[in-house]
This record gives C-alpha cells, sequence and structure tokens, in this order.
C-alpha cells in the first residue's frame, strides 16, 4: 500500500517537484498544500502518513503547525520532516537530520536523501 | 601637493596645535648649533662691543647707550638661556669697565659704583631671561609629550574608526547575504529535485543524462556559494572547548588528502607535540584549515609544496611584519600558538594582497572560487580572539600565519 505524504510549503514550485518526484518512485502518494494556515484541515481530511514542512511561511509557520498537528487527535503521531532554507546540510548531516528531536533537511534537498529520510520514518 | 593639514597631526584647528606651533618655532632657537651658533655669538659679541664704543665716543650720552646693552643679553638668554644671559651679561660688564672711569656721569663721580650697579643689572636681567625661557623650556617639554599622546591617541581612535566602518560594512553584507541566501535556496531546491526526477524519468537516453548531470553539478556549486554566504553571515554562536591544534590540522588535511594527491603536492607537516591548548571551535576552526589548504592546492596546481607548522612563541616587531595585525588584538612580547602555512604557489600579486580578506574577492579563475574563503577564515578567526594574516614569500608562493592566545593556566 502506497504511504500518503503531505508537503507543506509556500512555494508551490517546490511542493510540485515533491509530489513528481516522490509519486514517480511509486511508492507514494503526496498531496500538496502551500497555506501554513490550511495544512491542519487538510491533514485531517488526507490522513498522511508523514508531513513535509517548511518552517518559514507566510501567516502560519511550519512550527506553528507542527504545534497543532501535535495537538490534534488522529495525527498527533504523524511524523514530521522539515524542509527548510534557514539551515545547511553542513548543519544537519554531522546529527543524521536530527535538531532536538525533530527531522530537519536542509534546501537544497536531494530526492534520494528526502526518500531515505522517509523511509527511516514510515518505512515505506 | 600636500594636504592643508600637512605636518600637523591633530589638524591645524585647536588650540593645542596652535600652542604647539608657537612651541615648534620656540625649539628652533634653542641652543643653535654650527653655523647658527656662530652667527649668533658673533652678533652678540659685536653688539656688545658696539655698545661699549658707543658709550666711549659718546661720553654724556653714555646713559642711553647702555641701555642697548640689554639686547645682545637677552638675545644670549633666549638662545642659551641662564647659561647665555649670565655670560653676556658679564662679557657687557667687562666691555664697559675700562670706559667707565673715563667718564663722569654728570657730575657723579662714582664710577666704580656706578659701573658696578649697572654690571649688576645686566647679570639680573640675563639670569632672570635666561630662567624665564628655562621655564618656558619645560612647558614646552609638557607640552610636547601632551601633544606627542594626544596624537597617538587620535591615530589609535583613526584606526578604530576605519577597523568600525569595515566591521560595519561586513556585518551589512554578511545580512544582505542571509537574505540572498534564503531567498536562493528555495528555487535552488525545486530544480534540484526536478533534476532528481528527470534523472529517473530518462535514465535510459544518455544525452539527456549528461545534460542532467552538468546541471546538477550547476546547482550543486550554487548550493556552495548560497552555504558560504551562510557561513559568513552568521558566526554569532561558537562552542569554544579546550582543543589541541595538531589533530584539527591532520584531520583537515585528511580532508583534502584527495585534492593533495590528484595535484601531487608534498606536504610538509612540522607539527610541534609541545604546543599549548587552544579555546576554539572544532569544526570551524578546521573550516579554517581547510580553507587554506584547498587555497594552497589551487595555487600550485601542478604540484608543489605545502608546509605547514604550529608552535608555542613570543610575538616579536619582526614576526608582526607584513601581517597588519590590530595592535589591539596582539603586540610584541603576547604568548602565541602560532600556526604558519606556506606553499610555493603562485603568490598574490602584491597589489592584491590587501584585499583577500573582502567579502567575494577571488584570484582564482572564474567558477573556482566563491571569494568567500577567506574572509569567512578571518571572521572566523577574529571571534576566536585570533589573527590570520598573509603575506608573500621572497622565496616562491605565500605564507599564511594564524595565531590564537593559549589558554592559561593550562
Amino acid at each position: 500500500m502506497k504511504k500518503r505524504i503531505l508537503v507543506v510549503d509556500d512555494e508551490a514550485g517546490l511542493t510540485h517537484m515533491v509530489k513528481r518526484g516522490l509519486e514517480a518512485t511509486g511508492k507514494f502518494v503526496v498531496m500538496e498544500e502551500n497555506e501554513g494556515g490550511r495544512a491542519v484541515a487538510v491533514a485531517r481530511e488526507f490522513k498522511p502518513d508523514l508531513v513535509i514542512l517548511d518552517v518559514m511561511m507566510p501567516e502560519v509557520d511550519g512550527a506553528t503547525v507542527a504545534a497543532e498537528l501535535a495537538e490534534t487527535k488522529d495525527l498527533k503521531h504523524v511524523p514530521v520532516i522539515f524542509l527548510t532554507a534557514i539551515i545547511t546540510s553542513q548543519e544537519t548531516e554531522p546529527t543524521g537530520s536530527y535538531i532536538g528531536s525533530h527531522t530537519f533537511l536542509a534546501k537544497p534537498v536531494q530526492l534520494k536523501n528526502l526518500i531515505s529520510c522517509i523511509d527511516k520514518h514510515i518505512g515505506a | 601637493m600636500g594636504s592643508p593639514t600637512e605636518g600637523y597631526p591633530l589638524g591645524r584647528t585647536g588650540k593645542m596645535t596652535e600652542a604647539y606651533e608657537y612651541s615648534t618655532l620656540l625649539e628652533k632657537w634653542r641652543n643653535p648649533k654650527g653655523w647658527n651658533a656662530v652667527a649668533v655669538i658673533l652678533f652678540i659679541a659685536l653688539f656688545i662691543a658696539s655698545v661699549a664704543v658707543l658709550v666711549y665716543v659718546t661720553g654724556g650720552t653714555a646713559f642711553v647707550w647702555i641701555n642697548m646693552m640689554y639686547i645682545p643679553i637677552i638675545v644670549a638668554a633666549a638662545s642659551y638661556r641662564v647659561l647665555g644671559g649670565f655670560a653676556a651679561a658679564l662679557a657687557g660688564g667687562l666691555a664697559l669697565g675700562p670706559f667707565m672711569p673715563l667718564h663722569v656721569f654728570e657730575g657723579v663721580s662714582q664710577d666704580f659704583a656706578n659701573w658696578s650697579i649697572r654690571s649688576g643689572c645686566f647679570m639680573l636681567v640675563g639670569t632672570v631671561t635666561g630662567y624665564l625661557f628655562t621655564w618656558i623650556d619645560r612647558q614646552y617639554d609638557i607640552l610636547k609629550r601632551a601633544y606627542d599622546q594626544l596624537a597617538l591617541s587620535h591615530q589609535e581612535l583613526q584606526d578604530t574608526q576605519l577597523e568600525l566602518i569595515q566591521a560595519e560594512k561586513l556585518e551589512s553584507i554578511g545580512r544582505l547575504a542571509a537574505g540572498v541566501a534564503h531567498e536562493v535556496k528555495n528555487p535552488l531546491a525545486v530544480v534540484q529535485l526536478g533534476l532528481d526526477y528527470l534523472s529517473m524519468a530518462v535514465s535510459e537516453n544518455e544525452e539527456v543524462a549528461q545534460a542532467i548531470e552538468e546541471m546538477d553539478t550547476a546547482v550543486k556549486k550554487a548550493d556552495r556559494v548560497v552555504k558560504g554566504l551562510v557561513d559568513y553571515s552568521r558566526f554569532e554562536r561558537l562552542d569554544l572547548k579546550a582543543q589541541a591544534l595538531n589533530p584539527i590540522i591532520e584531520e583537515a588535511l585528511n580532508l583534502v588528502r584527495h585534492e593533495i594527491i590528484k595535484e601531487r603536492i608534498v606536504v610538509e607537516s612540522r607539527l610541534s607535540p609541545a604546543i599549548s591548548p587552544v579555546a576554539v571551535d572544532r569544526g570551524k576552526i578546521q573550516q579554517v584549515f581547510i580553507n587554506l589548504f584547498i587555497n594552497g592546492i589551487h595555487a600550485m596546481e601542478g604540484g608543489g609544496k605545502l608546509a605547514v607548522g604550529t608552535s608555542n612563541y613570543v610575538l616579536t616587531e619582526e614576526s608582526l611584519r607584513g601581517f597588519s595585525v590590530p595592535p589591539s588584538r596582539f603586540a610584541p612580547g603576547d604568548d602565541v600558538v602560532g600556526v604558519d602555512i606556506t606553499d610555493t604557489g603562485t603568490g598574490v600579486p602584491a597589489d592584491k594582497i590587501g584585499k583577500l580578506f573582502d567579502p567575494f574577492f577571488t584570484t582564482k579563475p572564474v567558477g573556482k572560487g566563491t571569494g568567500l574563503g577567506l574572509s569567512v577564515s578571518r571572521k572566523i578567526l577574529e571571534l576566536h580572539d585570533g589573527w590570520i594574516g598573509i603575506k608573500n614569500r621572497e622565496e616562491k608562493g605565500i605564507q599564511v600565519t594564524i595565531l590564537l592566545k593559549p589558554m592559561k593556566g593550562v
């Protein structure tokens, strides 16, 4: 069964590319969302196995979305991968992408690294 | 053409400079030597002799001419202070001695008494004037010391101001760079993911795959530049720990081993086992060494020698020469842990060496350097309270010197 991935980023080009890249593997079904404020509502409906979240978004940022997801029944255990431009791969690589208890990937990320990170969390 | 304030370290405004100008004028008249001394002494002697002759010749009106004797006495006191004033007064008195008895002033017959009083007055004026000039000398010395001190402080203030302007300039470049980096990373991420997707979709077409690979390389290069910008813009957080420098250097050399072998570089390592530990952020200092080794390797394409040495030493004027180290950071006599890295490469043209640490300045061919490596390195060193300087070697290539403060009490 294909894993369901929700990707939230205000950059539509990026969410399209993540969707194309992940779905091309045949292992994932991807839902795109470009507004942080709508992310939780979409997640409730889509019921993702994993959420890819941008950190810096206008209006509602990634950290707020993650906090709301954690407080939402049925979504609180859904793993979140932060995909962000505010850190560099130099900072994420030595810690195996973990900063604190969260997973961070630095933009620009390679598709294979994104897939292996998703696999690590939900074993697709 | 010189500037209007040339020769006046504090400019031409202010009482201090005005007073200084008068004192320098005074200084010119202090203890004349050589031909000036001959001219002054001759003038005094002739003047004394002339007055004496006038007194002798004019007789009755000698009283008026005698007062002229004060002129050479004052000139002598101004030139040679108390000694000069006293000597001229003595000479004036003695010059008048033979003539005085020949004249009886206005019926006064006490020639000797009159001469004695006159000579006494000469002595008094000569000595007092000499003392006055000595007092002015002392005031001048005090003023000069204060002025020199002020000029030094003024220079230091100007240097600090320049450093501040430079720091502010770098700071704004850093802020700008951070913003640009963030904005560039998003489209770069789209391109990277798009290329990865395309390479999966068209893997069977070799020509397309080749084009995608080239684009992928270009994205990675752009990403390196962006990383450099981010590095440059945020070094506020340092994880300082007591570290031995030699293993960090060895590790950095190991990380660039591939490049060293590829370019047929010979590495000469002179790492002193006795160097003091230093408080550094291991990752950031290692980044500095990697930058420097890569620069050295790029300067010696086709082979050469990269030498790296560490040692504990005391700074001297000689060891600081050519590295433009700010005196507020390191001065002769300071204990340092020093790292010297030399290469036998092309060196840096003299007119460019001062710009090496400016952001985005590079001497490398287009596409090979971002122009941020050395500015990031200097920033890292500055945050460590250290310094990095570069100079051309007389033999060939360049010498990079890193100075760090040894940890006290270790």
